[in-house]
């Protein structure tokens, strides 16, 4: 009797399906599991870094600074802090001048300290006394003839470009020089009341027999503080069990900070003929 | 017979008729344009959307887009829908009437429809924007940014200033809920009601970009796609979602001094280094912020210390019992 037969060949394919399918579901079993492992495994630190730095016996404080987080420490990245070795970054005061900035716009930046026209409010004074915040003025009123009050309201609008963001622009292709395609694992900034970076969610990823990893902090670009430039590049061991805290060490004259590389330049300054070292 | 072919042929003509005034594609479904077709997606936005409209002052007080296309941007693909019957449904997705004789027009953009495009807003280069070289101890950050909203904030605490050119406290209680973790299910509970200066407002429109980037700054008024990516359609909440609802920015004292004095990025640590906020995951204040003064008797160590020894104690300190009876997540065992 053939019909026996058909029944016996349906049992044995699905005893085979049964098979593989118990196969497949430990398979994904498994990898759900080793997936769930590693994701276990990757712990993250937070590191907090302290903007209130030293310079000969006077505190400094780097507010609204921005900080890169890098993974390794100054050997892995050493081709970067070559790169910042050998990069010339361009004074805000010089910019200016090379600029062509009137007298007038370049004591409104520094009155403040500002970096850009976008960093107050420019007042109708500033607008009167200004020649660039004037003329902008004067170009928005005609634009805006329907609405006056916008000329003034929306002065950047008509600044020059260089005026208006060529110094950050410039700082910004700088920084991306610096990187080369290389991409931080974080940024942050500094507040301004407890002048501290936090850094959050870093993923740890320690050697054996380790629980930190080593990491490099750096601005990348610099800060002017007085007449100085300062760039910082410093390694940070970070771990998940506690807060890493790195301070910004200023070197004193021949001594080398620890595990950190700092670049101290003279800044360039504008003297009316051109650009000096103050 | 013959009066059965009659009704045969009326029936027939009558319908052949009708078809012409149902809709034969999307363009004449009322409500229906979408940016995202492929033809429509083709198109440089300048060759339909003029900025800014010539009903700009009565409509924004600023220049902007504050009007739909005008006809010329539609007929070079879209002419015969114009004829599609007597009323097409084609001109019912600008004119709040259809038909040959001109109607008003819908107000310009119709919030009831859905949306089309996300906004990108990059903090990160906001903040890098309108950081100074200031380092003196003598000052708090003040103002920034040219602002038609701009006040010089003589009585209030200046430190927020910076992110208040864009984030002022609210002045009217807004709708809100609390944000609940993916997969988690709100649980009843209190009948806590914040009030409006736990909030902050958040700019809406046009009006506070435009004071830098309607011209020269880039993205400019004219380049849409600077700030704005096509997404699939959706509906915009106007609802708040927080996960500690409780928090108030403007908690005074005893004395009724401000609690919250600090600068709004020793909170919002996450902000500084976004460049998209829907990229954002997680909230961007994380407890640790709140634990560096929080952290006493009474306030969070209690309740974490009380949620610890006892699952089902509920944290009510800056939590509403939505989230409070949660378990606590991983972030607030560190």
């Amino acid at each position: 009797m053939p019909a026996p037969q058909k029944p016996q060949t349906l049992q044995r394919n699905f005893g085979n399906n049964s098979a593989a399918r118990r196969l497949c579901v430990s398979a994904v079993v498994l990898f759900t599991l080793t997936c769930a492992l590693q994701l276990a495994a990757q712990s993250t630190g937070v590191l907090e870094v302290n903007g209130r730095i030293k310079i000969e016996g006077k505190q400094e404080r780097l507010k609204r600074k921005r900080f890169y987080l890098f993974r390794g420490g100054l050997a892995e990245n050493k081709s970067l802090i070559d790169r910042i070795r050998a990069a010339e970054f361009v004074s805000r005061d010089c910019f200016y001048c090379r600029m062509n900035a009137s007298p007038e716009f370049r004591s409104w930046l520094k009155a403040e300290d500002c970096e850009s026209p976008f960093c107050r409010e420019i007042t109708a004074e500033d607008a009167a006394k200004v020649p660039e915040f004037k003329a902008a003025v004067e170009k928005g009123s005609r634009q805006y003839a329907k609405k006056p009050a916008l000329a003034r309201e929306w002065l950047t609008t008509n600044l020059s470009p260089q005026l208006r963001d060529g110094f950050y622009l410039q700082r910004k292709k700088a920084i991306d020089g610096l990187l080369a395609g290389m991409k931080p694992l974080q940024s942050g900034m500094t507040d301004s009341v407890s002048v501290k970076a936090i850094f959050i969610d870093i993923p740890i990823k320690p050697a054996a027999g380790k629980s930190t990893e080593t990491f490099l902090i750096s601005n990348l670009a610099p800060f002017e503080i007085g007449t100085k430039s300062y760039v910082w590049a410093c390694e940070v061991e970070i771990g998940a069990e506690k807060k890493a805290v790195r301070a910004l060490p200023v070197p004193e004259s021949g001594k080398k900070a620890d595990k950190c590389e700092v670049f101290v330049r003279d800044i360039l300054a504008c003297d009316g003929q051109g650009c000096a070292v103050k | 017979m013959k009066i059965r072919s009659v009704i045969v042929i009326t029936v027939f003509f009558a319908a052949a008729i009708a078809v012409n005034f149902l809709p034969r594609s999307a363009a004449q479904q009322r409500d229906r344009f979408s940016h995202s077709t492929t033809a429509h997606k083709k198109q440089d936005c300048a060759s339909c959307h003029k900025i800014p409209t010539s009903n700009w002052l009565s409509a924004r007080g600023f220049p902007d887009v504050a009007q739909f296309p005008g006809h010329v941007a539609c007929a070079s693909c879209h002419r015969q829908d114009f004829f599609v019957g007597n009323k097409p449904a084609f001109c019912a997705g600008c004119h709040t009437n259809a038909g040959p004789r001109s109607a008003p027009l819908f107000p310009f953009p119709v919030r009831s429809r859905s949306h089309e495009f996300a906004t990108i807003f990059p903090h990160n280069v906001h903040q890098d924007v309108i950081a100074r070289t200031r380092r003196g101890d003598a000052e708090v950050a003040v103002a920034h940014f040219v602002n038609a909203s701009f006040r010089k904030l003589t009585d209030d605490p200046p430190k927020f200033n910076n992110c208040a050119i864009c984030h002022e406290t609210a002045s009217s209680l807004p709708k809100f809920e609390p944000r609940m973790p993916a997969g988690q299910a709100p649980i009843a509970g209190d009948n806590f009601t914040p009030s409006a200066k736990f909030f902050k407002t958040m700019p809406s429109g046009h009006a506070s970009c435009f004071e830098c980037h309607y011209q020269g700054l880039e993205p400019v008024a004219t380049n849409c796609a600077g700030c704005h990516r096509l997404t699939q359609p959706y509906f915009e909440s106007a609802v708040v979602k927080r996960y500690s609802l409780k928090f108030d920015h403007s908690a005074v004292n005893d004395k009724g001094d401000l609690v919250h004095t600090r600068d709004c990025m020793t909170c919002h640590v996450r902000i500084s280094g976004n460049g998209d906020l829907k990229t954002m995951k997680d909230a961007d204040v994380p407890i640790m912020s709140c634990m560096s003064c929080h952290n006493h008797e009474n306030d969070l160590k209690i309740e974490l210390d009380k949620r610890a020894a006892s699952k089902p104690f509920q944290c009510s300190y800056c939590h509403t019992a939505a989230i409070g009876a949660l378990p606590a997540p991983p972030s607030h065992e560190k």
